[in-house]
């Protein structure tokens, strides 16, 4: 491969990042995605659950669903991919480097918009790292995206909407939930459906619980459990952790861009102002980068990450981009606020705070 | 084990390939990683971890926590949860620190 020069290099093609591809190639540009994985979609691909709150031009669908549309929307664009490339550094002329885990290739952009995603937090207890125990998200995608059965008996750590989801897709494919162990003294998820369907088909919830420890030579075969003063051991060959998920800030970090800290938003979160534009001015973000949200909202970030560089490059001129700025903020209000007011609030002090970063030129860690 | 049919996504496993773990042939199929058709022939442990000798496996499915490597077609540490199987392919554990590429290989 050569070097490759491009106006906008779009980093994560999941759904936030080929929303912008859309905007930023619809409007004539020149545009390379570039994603590690070997397939477009990002973490759709495997998500097989209805998606509620998406913005008003997009009909109810699942998550593999709304990936397939989002491509479909790029097809006719000359769009360049880069798929099974990594962004693994910058040189000091801010020359992207890239690898195909063989060679390393520069590339040279006029913007760059991060889609990077969100990556899924561990909860540690004694022997979590035996074999068998995943990420609730890993799971997901085993059973989703490679049709692999991970285990006969599970056990899930945590309670948010994404456990539920999870149980019960395991549930389908013939994997006995054997429990769902939630250390706060109630069910985190706020879709009551959901978990209404979970207790239906007779998964016990146990709040207020931990995990004493996971057993199992070479790999997890129980799991001890505490309620409250109760201890007790549950056969499980797979154990699925839902700690939540964390905006991933690699290359934010190697960018040296500023950070702030916003819990509902997944932690640290790159800092950034109402045009989706980092302290770096060439340097956009969108998606969970930008803030742990719903799908629906990632893809409107997208399209104003992609809209607002549109302008930046002379794509669009300044009326149409402000006008088209201000009805996406208004359906990232409506569908944000729909699905979790903290998470607007949030985002909405994390804008505010653009002037006054938290973290310059740190590594968190 | 493999999922031959899925409740949303119906029958997607088409193209059979063999795959080798520790010289043993195990059945996976075209698309899937390394480390999902092995976890679906049950072969979990990918190897262990230097200093306190604990059995490793997949951890996120994503290429983050390196917790899956293994060494394929001869290659040391590579990450199986992002590497799909090819026929043929030979895969050993990961217990042993890899050989770094010496002198004789100019760097
Ligand atoms: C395993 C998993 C399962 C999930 N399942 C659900 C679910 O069921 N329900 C739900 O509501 N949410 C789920 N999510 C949340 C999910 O993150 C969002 O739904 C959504 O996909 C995020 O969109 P995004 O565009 O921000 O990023 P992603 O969809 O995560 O896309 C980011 C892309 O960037 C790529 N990338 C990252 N770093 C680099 C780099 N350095 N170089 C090149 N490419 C890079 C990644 O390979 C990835 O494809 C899940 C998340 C994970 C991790
Ligand atoms: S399982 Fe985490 S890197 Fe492969």
């Amino acid at each position: 491969m050569k070097a490759v020069e491009t106006d906008v290099l779009i980093i994560g093609a999941g759904p936030a990042g080929l929303a912008a591809a859309f905007e930023t190639a619809s409007r004539g540009l020149d545009v390379t995605v570039i994603d590690e994985s070997l397939s477009l979609g990002g973490q759709l691909i495997q998500q097989t659950q209805n998606l509620s709150s998406l913005p008003s031009d997009l009909s109810p669908m699942r998550g593999f669903e709304l990936a397939a549309h989002l491509i479909k929307q790029i097809e006719e664009y000359d769009i360049r991919y880069l798929l099974g490339h990594r962004v693994i550094g910058f040189y000091q002329d801010g020359t992207i480097g890239i690898t195909d885990e063989v060679d390393v290739f520069p590339v040279k952009t006029k913007k760059m918009i991060v889609a990077t995603g969100a990556a899924e937090n561990a909860v540690a207890f004694p022997k979590w790292t035996l074999p068998g125990v995943l990420t609730i998200g890993a799971a997901q995608t085993l059973i989703n995206r490679d049709f692999v059965k991970p285990g006969n008996d599970a056990v899930i750590v945590g309670s948010s909407d994404f456990a539920m989801d999870v149980a019960l897709q395991l549930s389908e494919v013939g994997v006995q939930v054997k429990g769902i162990v939630e250390k706060s003294t109630g069910v985190l998820s706020r879709n009551t459906e959901k978990v209404k369907q979970v207790n239906k088909i007779g998964i016990p919830i146990y709040v207020d619980s931990s995990i004493v420890e996971a057993r199992g030579m070479g790999a997890v075969e129980e799991i001890v459990i505490k309620q409250e003063d109760r201890v007790f051991t549950e056969k499980a060959d797979l154990v699925c952790i839902d700690g939540g998920r964390s905006p991933i800030l690699d290359i934010f970090y190697q960018l040296g861009t500023s950070f702030g800290f916003q819990k509902e938003l997944g932690g640290w979160v790159p800092q950034y102002n109402k045009d989706f534009q980092t302290d770096c001015k060439d340097v956009f973000l969108a998606g969970n980068a930008a803030g742990v949200s719903t799908q629906g909202a990632l893809v409107l970030t997208g399209r104003l990450a992609g809209m607002n560089v549109c302008e930046a490059l002379g794509a669009v001129s300044k009326e149409t981009a402000a006008v088209e700025k201000k009805g996406l903020w208004k359906e990232l209000e409506i569908v944000e606020t729909k699905y979790n007011l903290d998470i607007w609030h949030a985002r909405n002090r994390h804008v505010d705070n653009f002037t006054h970063p938290v973290l310059k030129d740190q590594f968190i860690s | 084990m493999h999922i031959k049919h899925h409740p949303v996504l119906g029958k997607k496993l088409q193209n059979p390939v063999t795959i080798y773990f520790n010289d043993q042939p195990y059945t996976a199929y075209e698309q899937q990683t390394v480390a999902a058709a092995l976890m679906a022939n049950d072969i979990k442990r990918l190897g262990s971890s230097r200093n306190l000798v604990q059995p490793r496996g997949l951890f996120c499915t994503r290429g983050r926590c390196c917790s899956c490597y293994a060494t394929v077609n001869g290659e040391n540490h590579v990450r199986t949860c992002m590497t799909r199987v090819e026929d043929g392919m030979k895969i050993y554990p990961n217990d042993e620190d890899p050989e770094v590429r010496g002198e004789s290989c100019g760097d």
